[in-house]
């Protein structure tokens, strides 16, 4: 709905033209053409306007001629009945049949419905017969009134049908005549749009401000998108988004058909990240909230996750929890499982808390968020034998989650073992306690800290507990107070 | 609108804060009749005609002295307040069929607002008047609520911010609130920036305005603002009154979200001090506070002294009674099955609470006292010449995989119950060691399960 766009050229075009010759009578006839420059975008006004006839040049002049003024009439009332007339032969095409010399002028229109409308005062029957919508000459217009002036506009032209319509309606109120003069959705105008496009036109000093497109009005709802392009560089938004600039959901499909080929092809992270940033934008702005929405996010997220991107990770998660929320379809399962561990991961208790609180029960039943919360409950009782199994079997995508926080839990498992159990472990023990993958990984993982700790037996290694002191507490102490927390809201 | 200057020229006169804001109060339940007398036939002009010589002309009935800055700050407001009132009658459906929303209303009493908060920067107000901040700032934040919950009825999307990237679901869902939460914020910096000496200094509205911001931040879910606030406070506690001088009621407030927020961040010790304070202050007749006084201080003493609630202390609350007896049962009687039933009975109510996470932990104690029970009943090993009998230390494993599998109803791997027993004894509640070579726990001969006397 452009009401507010449109009308604002057109009425420039009529409005400069008329004004400029009321303040420059003699100048009238070079204007006309002036006008066609800023008209309205459909061409075929356009041609129309350029091909005015001289005759209708001089019917303008003289309108406006101080000759002709009556007294009483105003320059508005005048302007807005003349508008009414030229649209009048202009719809009806016979511009150029019109005799226009022998036309009466609008303000010699106006006086005569208003000496009409006086008789008609004095005899209120006539009037309320002749003029159906007088009762309805309320502020408030309706549709239905449009119709029936109409039905009443017998006669083709508008200066003839005035006897069958309601005068006073046409002389107290200009401003109905130009809901008759345009169509529909022009009718929309305020006087204070009015005298703020004329303050305009004051300011630039008359009509180069039909040059100028008009400023869009404040977006009355979402944009659409006008951009068939399917690639385009993210930016961060720093005024109100143009059409031009946004693709519209049709195109926004190609584009994740696009990405989702480039990614298994060329595996560029960057790239896609952005490409991904600027297709989200494009649904914010255009407040699309779907399912194709929700997949958007869903691809993005596990494409981010894969590459260990938290940040853009967590936003995708951010705005499908809302999406979930609002009951959009999805594969909440597989993502309120993340959440879950993401939190576990960023130690944030409350938010932990909230995701669990965001559970069904049905939900708690699936095997994703299971899984989930019993790696929660796992770490929260010290259970790491059970942290650790279930880091072995993860659904989905989950591990990537798990694989940033395993390196804090071992060494948390480590400092337990260290403290309980005396003298000794055998290696071997701690590569399966601790799902290292072999004992060599283990060896590495704890020589990182202490190579001091190991001992070759005759047939295997121990990992001598009781010597390890403080060593793996102050390293998990320093784990856990480093927890990445980037882009977290 | 007579009668309100009259009782607000009384309230002037005596100067008394509370009377003052009682002019303000919008509470349609209580106060309709008097509320629609203020709004009259709601033409503005007639209104203005009256706060004008109200204020102006009828001097000479003032039997107080209104500098001209006080008097044009107060005009502002009782205009801003009759407006307030008109939308807030409409919307409740009392102004002859006018329409409204809480929307409106909450755009009302935000103006309202903003003049009270006005007329300490602007009009000299003095600090005996404060209470009137606290009566638009109650109401502030009722309305804001009242607001977001109609525009998401009203699934109302325009909230949504084209220069974001993304939506901003906690900022649709709170909009109000979160801009109340401003507001609020600034009736605190009027409050605690104020250098008057303290007999005459807002500093003393410091409190009330912060329950409030607490309440509001607690409501939009984001306590580290509410870590701000306290972090602001701490610093500025050489300049504000000590908070026992400070309304009852206050006190207890704040120390509740004191202890709450120290609650959320797992410090118990602390959090158990500040919820003790406000139990121990608490009106006894406040219900609803000392059941959420508990809700936190049960978790608490359960984590930091090992202490369970008795029947007695939770006999006038039924409602505690449902979600606390039956896990205090279970840890009583070492019974790690009925303990995560209990868990499982209560958890969406624990959620919500936000103590799941925290009562959680005391399946330790059970564990830890279904493991005394094994050391107890292993009984003593031969005392040697007279000397005082000592208990056997050295336990096989398999006995506490016996208890424990008893106890919660499944099967449990040798690997696991070691785990668990190092959990105990990283966590000082067992002192001992393992030796899994061997397969057997070695506890310490004085003091195995420390706490417990044995």
């Amino acid at each position: 709905m452009n009401t507010a766009y449109t009308p604002v050229t057109i009425r420039q075009g009529f409005g400069l033209a008329y004004q400029s010759q009321h303040q420059y009578p003699y100048n009238a006839p070079a204007n006309p053409p002036q006008p066609s420059n800023t008209m309205s975008p459909s061409s075929d006004q356009q041609q129309q306007k350029f091909d005015w006839p001289q005759s209708v040049r001089n019917y303008v002049q003289r309108t406006f001629q101080a000759s002709n003024e009556i007294p009483g009439v105003g320059r508005e009332e005048k302007e807005s009945r003349l508008k009414e007339i030229i649209r009048s032969e202009q719809e009806k095409g016979t511009m150029f049949t019109t005799n226009w010399d022998e036309m009466p002028l609008p303000q010699q229109l106006i006086q005569k419905e208003r000496q009409q409308a006086l008789m008609a005062a004095v005899d209120p029957a006539t009037t309320q017969s002749k003029s159906p919508s007088f009762a309805a000459n309320s502020k408030k217009r309706k549709s239905s009134d449009f119709s029936e002036s109409e039905q009443t506009n017998g006669s083709p032209v508008p200066w003839r049908s005035t006897k069958a319509l309601s005068l006073e309606d046409r002389v107290s109120k200009p401003a109905n005549d130009k809901r008759l003069l345009m169509d529909g959705p022009l009718t929309g105008k305020s006087k204070f749009q009015k005298n703020v496009e004329k303050r305009q036109r004051r300011g630039d000093g008359g009509y180069q401000s039909s040059y100028r497109s008009p400023s869009p009005p404040p977006p009355s709802g979402p944009i659409v998108g006008l951009n068939e392009s399917l690639e385009k560089p993210y930016f961060r938004l720093t005024a109100a988004p143009k059409p031009e600039d946004v693709r519209p959901e049709r195109v926004l499909h190609h584009t994740l058909d696009l990405l989702k080929r480039k990614w298994r092809k060329e595996n560029n992270y960057n790239y896609i990240c952005d490409q991904f940033k600027s297709l989200r934008q494009d649904l914010t702005v255009q407040h699309i909230r779907s399912e194709f929405t929700v997949s958007v996010y869903e691809i993005h997220a596990r494409i981010a996750l894969e590459k260990g991107d938290l940040g853009e990770y967590n936003q995708c998660q951010t705005q499908l929890r809302a999406l979930y929320r609002a009951g959009v379809k999805g594969n909440p399962i597989e993502f309120k499982a993340y959440r879950i561990l993401y939190f576990i991961h960023t130690a944030n208790r409350t938010a932990l808390n909230d995701a669990i609180a965001d559970l069904t029960t049905a939900e708690k039943e699936e095997r994703p968020v299971k899984h989930a919360l019993n790696v929660r409950s796992a770490l929260a009782l010290g259970n790491y034998h059970k942290f650790f199994q279930l880091y072995l079997d993860v659904p989905n995508m989950g591990a990537y989650l798990m694989d940033m926080f395993i390196k804090r839990e071992r060494l948390a498992a480590l400092a337990n073992m260290c403290k309980a159990f005396k003298p000794e472990l055998k290696l071997r023990y701690v590569t399966e306690e601790l799902a290292f993958e072999s004992d060599a990984e283990a060896a590495q993982f704890i020589i990182d800290y202490d190579q001091e700790l190991l001992q070759e037996r005759d047939d295997h290694i121990v990992f001598l507990t009781a010597k390890a002191g403080q060593t793996f507490e102050n390293a998990r102490a320093q784990a856990c107070s480093r927890v990445d927390l980037k882009g977290q809201i | 609108m007579d009668g309100l200057i009259r009782q607000f020229r009384v309230a002037y006169a005596a100067t008394n804060g509370e009377q003052l804001a009682e002019t303000l109060t919008p509470d349609v339940q209580a106060h309709s009749a008097k509320l629609r007398a203020i709004w009259g036939p709601g033409d503005l002009r007639s209104m203005t005609a009256d706060l004008n010589f109200l204020f102006h002309q009828d001097q000479a009935r003032l039997s107080i002295r209104l500098s001209k800055e006080e008097t044009s700050g107060w005009y502002a407001i009782y205009t801003a307040y009759w407006k307030a009132i008109g939308e807030i009658l409409a919307v409740k459906g009392l102004r002859n069929g006018a329409q409204s929303s809480w929307a409106k209303v909450y755009e009302a009493w935000k103006d309202l607002t903003l003049l009270t908060i006005r007329g300490y920067t602007n009009h000299d107000f003095e600090n005996w008047t404060i209470p009137c901040l606290y009566v638009t700032g109650r109401y502030l934040r009722l309305y804001a609520m009242r607001a977001d919950a109609e525009r998401v009825l009203s699934s109302d999307n325009t909230a949504i911010d084209d220069l974001k990237d993304d939506f901003d679901p906690q900022a649709e869902e709170n909009k109000c609130l979160e801009d109340c939460a401003r507001h609020l914020n600034r009736i605190f910096q009027i409050c605690a920036s104020d250098r008057a000496p303290l007999e005459e200094s807002r500093k003393w509205g410091v409190y009330y305005a912060v329950n409030l911001l607490f309440k509001t931040y607690f409501k939009l879910n984001s306590e580290p603002l509410s870590k701000n606030i306290l972090r602001a406070i701490s610093a500025g506690r050489s300049d504000i009154p000590p908070i026992d001088k400070f309304p009852k009621s206050q006190q207890v407030t704040f120390k509740y979200y004191e202890g709450v927020l120290a609650f959320l961040e797992e410090n118990y010790v602390e959090a158990e001090k500040h919820l003790e304070m406000a139990w121990l202050m608490c009106h006894k007749d406040a219900q609803r506070n000392l059941e959420l006084i508990l809700t936190y201080l049960i978790p608490c003493r359960l984590l930091t002294t090992h202490t369970l609630p008795s029947a007695q202390l939770l006999k006038p609350f039924p409602h505690l009674q449902k979600l606390f007896i039956p896990l205090a049962r279970a840890i009583k009687k070492s019974d790690l099955r009925a303990f995560d039933i209990a868990l499982r009975d209560g958890e969406d109510e624990f959620i919500k609470r936000r103590v799941y996470l925290t009562l959680e932990r005391g399946r330790d104690i059970v564990l830890r006292n279904l493991l005394r029970k094994v050391f107890i009943s292993g009984g003593f090993e031969e005392a040697k010449n007279g000397a005082a009998p000592v208990r056997r230390t050295r336990i096989p494993i398999t006995e506490f995989t016996a208890a424990m599998q008893i106890s919660g109803g499944e099967a449990i791997d040798a690997d696991e119950v070691e785990c668990l027993m190092a959990n105990m004894i990283y966590k000082n509640l067992m002192k001992g060691y393992i030796a899994h070579e061997r397969g057997t726990v070695v506890l310490s001969k004085s003091g195995a399960f420390p706490g417990t006397k044995v």
